[in-house]
């Protein structure tokens, strides 16, 4: 059985079809890369998957856990973490307060929690690359380091599953590298990773899998060498892949 | 002007300022929270002096015992607020004010029809007298008020920085989607939040009708008073709203000292005005909240 499996995801805003009846299955271990124009979809599925968005029709399971009628929270607790297109941490918190919060809020309690949290919170932000700015303020942080603290945080839910909403876009070349080494290095640890990019070759690198949405509907589902290979696929979809 | 009456008009002040800010924490909470803007806010704490008042006239019980009993008959309103509230429309400030306009004529005309007629004012023996201290000459009842005010604010303040609960709180009153996907039951923390801040309201207000005459229009200027104090401090960050509330009681009691009562309310719109100018999150830098 599929770890994350959706059936007929539907979801309309007003008049606006955001997504027409998706179906999409994710086995344990892979990572999945999902690819698409602007307003194709993939934000509102992600929203969908994680409980921000209750879909119009259709359903999600799981680990066999139907998803559609839950809230974000308990979502989180099952085990999906998530982070945005536009990296959301808490901006006047410091760096290790923001990684604290998840950490709080799946950690056991009892006498030792305090000093499980803080050897959880020091071994998340070593993960990232991010020890040595736990003091300072995610407000003062780069782009990249806001992403990679995103990313960390995330990563505090203790997830089985991640919805990493380009994590690589707008980055430098050599932060996009950094990124791929994330996704190496998660996939390594046994983790499930279903990942938006702008990028398609950033993608093709790690991906198991690629789906590519348009107009709220899935046109393409394959290996990436096969996704890819269809030139008027990517020129009609995806456009020219424009980050060197 | 001795230097003794400029010492007690700042002592006065102070004590005056740990009171307002008692009084506007819970507006700061539930306005940090939801982003609403609760104009119930002073009718609330003028309903908990009703309450505190008919129990005194009725048991005859020291005022403070009757601040628990006030602030607990508060809490099926937070969840009645709460839900109200969970239904508004975007933009939630704008429709709150529209929401709780309503509501707070309900209120106040309720008042109306359960105490007509007369001002209310608990006047406690026990409250009245005064104590000296160091040379200054101070009510007891004031002093008591100041007291517990900054008992509140501290418990808070730990309680928001230093417990899972305070993180959920801040968390979601910061970003409540990302909370949420961080694991925190957002609405959990939004109604623990309410029932804290009705409970505050209940509990000031038997304080409040020790202090001032109770009538069931005064709940408009406690609201204001929770709006300006809320502007200058940011939303939700007690330590603030204390600041804030020293700020104002202290520059309260200065401009009637200097130049009587007629002063008194220019003094602080301008003030609200010169805030509301030079930096509309509040006083207070972020960082070193």
């Amino acid at each position: 059985m599929a770890l994350l499996e959706a059936r007929g995801l539907s979801m309309a805003f007003g008049g606006l079809q955001a997504l027409r009846g998706v179906d999409i299955a994710i086995e344990a271990r892979q990572v999945v890369g999902l690819l698409g124009p602007n307003g194709s979809g993939k934000t509102t599925l992600f929203n969908i998957l994680s409980g921000l968005l209750r879909p119009t029709t259709g359903e999600a399971r799981f680990d066999g856990a139907r998803l559609t009628t839950l809230p974000p929270w308990e979502i989180s607790r099952l085990g999906i973490g998530r982070t945005f297109q536009i990296a959301r941490p808490f901006a006047h918190s410091t760096v290790w307060d923001n990684v604290l919060v998840g950490v709080t809020f799946r950690a056991r309690r009892g006498p030792r929690a305090a000093l499980e949290r803080r050897r959880e919170v020091e071994r998340l932000l070593a993960t990232v690359g991010l020890l040595d700015k736990a003091r300072a303020t995610a407000g003062e942080l780069s782009l990249g380091e806001r992403k990679r603290l995103e990313l960390a945080m995330a990563l505090s839910t203790r997830p089985t599953l991640l919805l990493l909403d380009e994590l690589a876009s707008g980055l430098s070349p050599r932060g996009r590298e950094e990124v791929m080494g994330f996704y190496g290095q998660l996939r390594g640890e046994g983790l499930t990773i279903f990942a938006i990019e702008h990028s398609a070759r950033v993608l093709s690198r790690v991906a198991d899998r690629l789906l590519v949405l348009d107009q709220g509907t899935v046109v393409a589902d394959g290996r990436p060498e096969q996704v890819l290979a269809s030139t008027r696929l990517v020129e009609a979809y995806l456009g020219e892949d424009d980050e060197p | 002007m001795s230097p003794t009456t400029l010492a007690h008009a700042i002592v006065a002040g102070v004590l005056l300022g740990c009171f307002y800010a008692l009084m506007a924490l819970g507006f700061s909470m539930i306005r940090s929270v939801t982003r609403a803007l609760n104009l119930t806010h002073g009718d609330l704490i003028i309903l908990g002096g009703y309450l505190g008042y008919w129990l005194w006239i009725g048991s005859g019980l020291h005022p403070l015992f009757l601040v628990p009993v006030a602030a607990a008959a508060l809490l099926p309103l937070a969840l009645g607020w709460q839900w109200l509230f969970q239904r508004l429309r975007e933009p939630k400030e704008l429709s709150s004010l529209v929401l709780t306009f309503g509501l707070s004529l309900f209120l106040q005309n309720g008042m109306l029809a359960l105490w007509p007629g007369e001002y209310r004012l608990i006047a406690s023996e026990a409250l009245t007298a005064s104590v000296s201290l160091g040379g200054l000459t101070l009510n007891r009842g004031r002093l008591l008020v100041a007291g517990l005010a900054l008992a509140a604010v501290g418990s808070l303040h730990v309680a928001l920085g230093h417990s899972r609960w305070g993180r959920a709180v801040r968390a979601t009153s910061v970003d409540r989607e990302a909370a949420a996907l961080l694991g925190i039951n957002v609405d959990q923390a939004t109604q623990s939040t309410f029932l804290l801040a009705f409970a505050l309201s209940g509990g000031v207000g038997v304080l409040f009708a020790t202090l001032h005459y109770l009538s069931p229009s005064g709940g408009a200027e406690l609201t204001l008073l929770a709006i300006v104090l809320t502007i200058w401090s940011g939303a939700g960050h007690a330590r603030s709203v204390l600041g804030a509330g020293i700020l104002l009681g202290v520059v309260e009691t200065l401009t009637l000292l200097w130049s009587g009562p007629r002063w008194r309310e220019l003094i602080v719109a301008l003030m609200l005005l010169g805030t509301l100018l030079a930096r509309a999150g509040g006083l207070v830098p972020r960082r070193s909240r």
